[in-house]
């Protein structure tokens, strides 16, 4: 018999002298891993949603005029695009950009008549954004855009729409200083009430088509050109790419603007880290408990077998098998009920509360990466070793006199 | 002393060479000398019994010839071969290759079959499985366990158990055999079966047995007997 496998058989027999020792040890591991993997594949999770809702708000990439990254504008559209839809038809050249989305920032006072309210306006393709941006902008009444014939159209924020006490049918006039300075109004119609799931940006937005916002602000520029790729790991490529055949321009990647995501990933980052640290221990402890146990009770046998010629790191050996053994059936047995728990998270139902500023929460699921699951098996297995090593060391080199004299 | 021959073509006469063997335990501020000054030359193949009373040195004696321990003092020729001042490791690869033990409890390992532990020193060796298994069923059959090779030591009598620990003993073909008190937890009857057993694939093997006891009816059975008191060889 392959002498690889008779001492894995050894060690699984030495394992089963006390059952429910090891079963419980087996247990530890078992459920070390499963935590792990659930908790992991929940950080996984949220970091890939956030990061995909933070990519939809921005765009993957941002372009724009070459200082409007770096300096405050002094007049509206100062750094924005002139020449927009030249270089929209160029990025799009770009095999990995799927859409192009163009948008000018405005600001200024929305007014129903009695009363007027500061907002923070998008001049965008509102049916494109609605689009992208999915969950984040969500249609609370009315429609997405007006009907033909009507004054142009506008989204509100539902709680501007509340202050002003406007409903999808309701004219208002935006008023706002032009690029040269001057103010300029242009009557607009109440098409749809919309909501972030961020309060403060609910209270102030207004979305309008971009020839409404350009008419308003006097201009033909646009603000910025997001652009929005198959996928967020195309990104860095994409960036390099574009920014490099492009100088005239400044190209800005989402994550420069994701504070949302970096603030997330950082606390969970530490919070799963020394979850991690902790069930490591106690995996660790309960594995060197057993063992210790088991390495007292055998201490003739490895006087006998010392006796009979076998190295010290032999010995070590021999309960290096045994831990890894427990660690990884332990490690299998987490695998396969996290694999479950996988499986079952779509259908629970459960969500999470709503981060802090936000309205709305998210679902809790749990995703599974094939690199997760290999560190965390290969992890908890050499833990378990390392545990036995831990447990044998000293009782390997006992003097051989005194382990055989051991009763 | 010098050999007569060189090294590689002199078949040693001697298996065990021990001259002014001394070793003492230190318990706290006491001192037991355990051998005072011990002197024993053993021919190879020879089945010899030391007996002694209770204290007089007989396990530390065997302890020291098994390599299992070290003396303060003396020197020590294991066939031929100078192991006195050796360290644990060079001690341990002598015993793996030339020595066997016999102990009084068995000491077989409960985990594995009569085959297993049988098998474990020529595991050490890095014996082939084929190499293995044909000395393995070769033992099996001059210690009479042939039908037992798969039974746990659990499913044994003391005496067979013993027999399996002789077969262990014996399976690497050992220069020397150490046995302390190999039959102190048998009846009378098995406990003659069993040293003749010994004493047979002793002779069969060409090895040389080391034996303590204190049970006089034993010493019948053996080529030699040495008497110790009080860590005194007569
Ligand atoms: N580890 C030890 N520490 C202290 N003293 C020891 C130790 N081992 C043996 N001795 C002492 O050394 C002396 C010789 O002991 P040894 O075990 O060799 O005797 P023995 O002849 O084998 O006795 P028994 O027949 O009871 O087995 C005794 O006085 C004993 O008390
Ligand atoms: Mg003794």
């Amino acid at each position: 018999m392959n002498v690889q496998f008779a001492a894995l058989r050894l060690a699984w027999r030495n394992i089963l002298r006390n059952r429910r020792r090891s079963l419980v040890t087996i247990l530890i591991a078992t459920v070390g891993c499963l935590s792990i993997l659930v908790a992991s594949g929940f950080a996984l999770y949220t970091y890939d949603m956030v990061r995909e809702s933070s990519a939809g708000e921005f765009g993957h990439i941002t372009v724009a005029g070459k200082d409007y990254f770096t300096r405050d504008e002094e007049t509206p559209l100062q750094y924005g695009i002139s020449d927009h839809r030249e270089l929209t038809a160029a990025l799009l050249k770009e095999a990995s950009v799927k859409r192009i989305l163009p948008r000018v920032s405005l600001s200024g006072l929305v007014s129903n008549g009695d009363k007027s309210v500061i907002f923070l306006g998008i001049g965008a393709d509102v049916p494109g954004e609605a689009e992208v941006r999915g969950d984040i902008l969500k249609l609370e009444a009315g429609s997405l855009t007006g009907k033909p014939g009507d004054p142009p159209a506008v989204l509100l924020g539902v709680d501007l729409a509340k202050s002003l006490n406007a409903k999808p049918g309701t004219g208002l006039t935006l008023l706002a200083t032009t690029t040269s300075g001057g103010i300029n109004a242009v009557d607009v119609m109440v098409a749809g009430i919309v909501s972030t799931g961020w309060r403060e940006v609910d209270k102030r937005l207004v979305y309008t088509d971009v020839g409404t916002a350009q008419h308003l602000l006097v201009s033909d520029r646009v603000s910025t050109l997001s652009v929005y790729l198959d996928s967020t790991d195309a990104t860095p490529a994409a960036l390099e790419r574009l920014a490099m055949a492009d100088p005239a321009h400044a190209y800005q990647p989402w994550w420069v603007q994701a504070f949302f995501y970096h603030s997330v990933r950082g606390l969970y980052d530490r919070v799963f880290g020394l979850l991690g640290l902790i069930i490591g221990m106690l995996v660790f402890f309960s594995v060197v408990n057993t063992l210790a146990m088991a390495v007292v009770e055998r201490t003739r046998e490895i006087g006998t077998m010392r006796a009979m010629g076998a190295m010290p790191g032999e010995i070590v050996a021999q309960f290096l098998r045994e831990g890894a053994l427990i660690g990884a059936v332990g490690a299998l047995l987490g695998t396969l009920l996290a694999a479950g728990i996988v499986l079952a998270s779509p259908h629970t139902g459960l969500q999470m509360p709503p981060p802090p500023g936000r309205s709305v929460g998210y679902p809790l699921l749990v995703i599974a990466t094939l690199p997760l699951y290999l560190i965390t098996n290969t992890g908890i297995i050499s833990l378990c070793a390392a545990a036995a090593w831990f447990a044998s060391r000293k009782a390997a080199k006992k003097p051989i006199v005194e382990a055989l004299a051991h009763v | 002393m010098t050999p007569a021959l060189p090294a590689e073509t002199r078949e040693p006469s001697l298996a065990i060479d021990l001259s002014g063997i001394v070793k003492h335990y230190r318990m706290g501020e006491e001192d037991i000398p355990a051998l005072r000054g011990v002197d024993l030359e053993v021919p190879v193949g020879t089945f010899l019994a030391v007996r002694g009373p209770s204290g007089s040195g007989k396990s530390t004696l065997l302890n020291i010839c098994g390599l299992i321990d070290a003396a303060d003092r003396g020197r020590y020729l294991l066939a031929g071969e100078n192991v006195a001042g050796l360290d644990e490791e060079a001690r341990t690869m002598i015993r793996r290759r030339a020595i066997g033990f016999v102990f009084q409890s068995y000491n077989l390992v409960p985990v594995m079959s009569v085959r297993d532990n049988i098998e474990y020193p020529l595991l050490l060796l890095g014996q082939s499985v084929d190499e293995r298994r044909a000395r393995v069923d070769e033992i099996l059959g001059q210690v009479g366990l042939s039908g037992m090779a798969d039974r746990r030591p659990d499913q044994l009598s003391g005496g067979q158990r013993q027999r399996v620990a002789i077969a262990r003993a014996l399976v690497k073909s050992p220069t020397l055999v150490i046995a302390d008190e190999p039959t102190a937890n048998l009846d009378t009857t098995t406990a003659s079966q069993v040293i003749d057993l010994m004493r047979a694939l002793g002779h069969r093997h060409n090895a040389t047995f080391l034996i303590a006891t204190h049970d006089d009816r034993m010493t019948a059975h053996c080529d030699a007997v040495h008497s110790i008191t009080d860590g005194v060889l007569q």
